[in-house]
């Protein structure tokens, strides 16, 4: 089934910081509409590598394309939910879901209906005018989520973006975001520490090593959604990523 | 419920800062009835200094109202030229922090010298109003710089990184996230800066020549040893800096609301 889809973005890079060699020879394929999970312990340069994606960063060697093209901010269509709170501190819920499309200067009508919609899908409806320092910590991360999605972008990518989420919230959001990827169908990269939580969500994860970060294998997951953690499919699936990340190289 | 205590407790402000206000005064009328010297005048006696030169003017007929108004004109064309100048310099060299490392052993030394040291050169190169502003510029300068200077690169990454990752250009991450997270460290440099106006305000009347003026009506009283009327002319300076940095400091809290407001987790 994966075999058949349209090769979306492919990943070949290497990344060091001075010496400290951080990515060693990444390669691997992101398809159209998948939701693909990468899953590696803590300090494994997971982040560089969702910053080199995305753009922010540049790789030491190697390059990141999207639909054969260089992968670049200013000319492709890519979202970000960061990791840490990312809300803009001055700005209403409203203002800081549109600013992508501000930025991309869609047109009024378009941005004011995009907006109500997004923030209606990630269920906000009421908090438009609210400021980040009058809302929780999970609302917090449904505004970036929301901000994400308004630019209807190619390629999204969510950095451990419920890493600072208590248990049960993220729980949560996480069942939001299965059905958010459902509803709109988009290609997702998403990036966790969290084997659980990528055997959730994922249609397909790629299992990196320790730092230098290399990949480990790719695990397909093939189970029916909303996914049951503890069937013993998932439990089965989440125990051989734990074996895989256990074994030494 | 959070409202009502919160006027409590400014009210409870209000009432300790009025004790400790007539303990003070109660502290100087003491001293002052035991020293028995002109140099100590007591608070009635100031208090009758402030009530002549309101109505009848100084010793050249110039009331305490002129007086006032020539100095806060002059603090904010000072004043004023300072803060068009440094916030923008400020902002270039935090942006561009190259021009500030490559001219440092121009702006840091320039930056420790005395308002006061600069009179004789004042005089030389300037004439008339021009003495008053550029002294009272200096004062002003440095402060409002240096902290829009220090806060650029204190600006998060990551809300500059939401915006580059749409591809925003350069002048869009300036307008819509480098200047909105520095303002407040803008507005607490101006806040100190406006302070330290008002403290070279009797330096720069000291040359300016002209006979009105808060600090111009201390000096003249000073070359007559007339304690009441000089603390008359303190105390005006004193009050009138006061209540601008608690207008400053309340348009502050009004302005960067999202900073001071505690988030709720």
């Amino acid at each position: 089934m994966i075999i058949a889809r349209k090769e979306k973005v492919k990943v070949q890079v290497s990344k060091s910081f001075n010496n400290l060699l951080v990515l060693d020879r990444l390669d691997f394929t992101v398809y159209e509409n998948e939701f693909l999970v990468i899953v590696g312990p803590t300090g494994c340069g997971k982040t560089t590598l969702s910053n080199i994606i995305g753009g922010i960063h540049q790789p030491t060697q190697g390059q990141v394309t999207m639909d054969g093209a260089i992968l670049s901010p200013r000319k492709q269509n890519v979202s970000f939910v960061f990791q840490e709170p990312s809300c803009i501190p001055w700005r209403t819920l409203w203002d800081d879901v549109k600013i992508g499309l501000e930025i991309k200067r869609a047109d009024p009508g378009l941005i004011e209906k995009r907006v109500q919609e997004m923030i209606d899908l990630v269920q906000l409806t009421g908090f438009e005018k609210y400021y980040p320092h009058q809302i929780s910590g999970g609302m917090k991360q449904r505004v970036a989520i929301a901000r994400a999605y308004a630019t209807d972008p190619d390629l999204l990518l969510l950095d451990e973006p419920f890493g600072h989420l208590d248990a049960q919230t993220r729980y949560l959001m996480q069942i939001e975001i299965t059905r958010i990827w459902e509803q709109l169908k988009k290609t997702v990269l998403f990036v966790t520490n969290n084997i659980e939580e990528a055997v959730f969500l994922a249609e397909r994860i790629i299992v990196l090593s320790r730092l230098p970060a290399r990949i480990k294998g790719i695990v397909p997951v093939d189970l029916p959604r909303p996914r049951d953690n503890i069937s013993p499919e998932f439990l089965q699936i989440r125990s051989q990523i734990s074996q895989m990340c256990e074994t030494a190289e | 419920m959070a409202r009502s205590s919160n006027y409590r407790n400014s009210l409870i402000a209000v009432a300790y800062n009025a004790g400790s206000l007539a303990i003070a005064l109660v502290c100087w009328e003491i001293f002052s009835a035991t020293m028995k010297s002109p140099y100590f005048p007591s608070f009635r006696e100031i208090f009758a200094a402030f009530v002549q030169l309101s109505i009848e003017g100084d010793i050249e007929g110039i009331g305490l109202g002129q007086h006032i108004w020539a100095s806060l004109v002059r603090i904010f064309a000072g004043f004023g030229a300072a803060c068009a100048m440094a916030i923008p310099l400020g902002l270039l060299m935090g942006l561009y922090p190259k021009i500030y490392t490559r001219t440092r052993a121009i702006i840091e030394p320039v930056r420790f010298i005395p308002p006061i040291a600069w009179i004789p050169l004042a005089i030389v190169l300037l004439i008339g109003f021009q003495r008053y502003a550029f002294l009272i510029w200096l004062g002003a300068f440095f402060p409002i710089f240096i902290n829009t200077l220090v806060s650029v690169p204190r600006v998060n990454q990551i809300h500059l990184n939401v915006t580059r990752i749409y591809g925003a250009t350069h002048w869009y991450m300036i307008r819509k996230i480098v200047i909105p997270s520095v303002l407040p460290d803008i507005a607490a440099g101006m806040r100190i800066g406006l302070g330290i106006a008002w403290m070279c305000i009797v330096a720069a009347e000291m040359i300016g020549g002209e006979m009105v003026g808060v600090g111009r009506l201390i000096l003249k009283y000073a070359e007559l040893i007339r304690m009441q009327e000089i603390i008359v002319g303190m105390l005006i300076i004193g009050v009138i800096g006061f209540i601008m940095n608690e207008i400053f400091l309340y348009v502050e809290k009004r302005l960067f609301k999202w900073r001071w407001e505690v988030s709720l987790d």
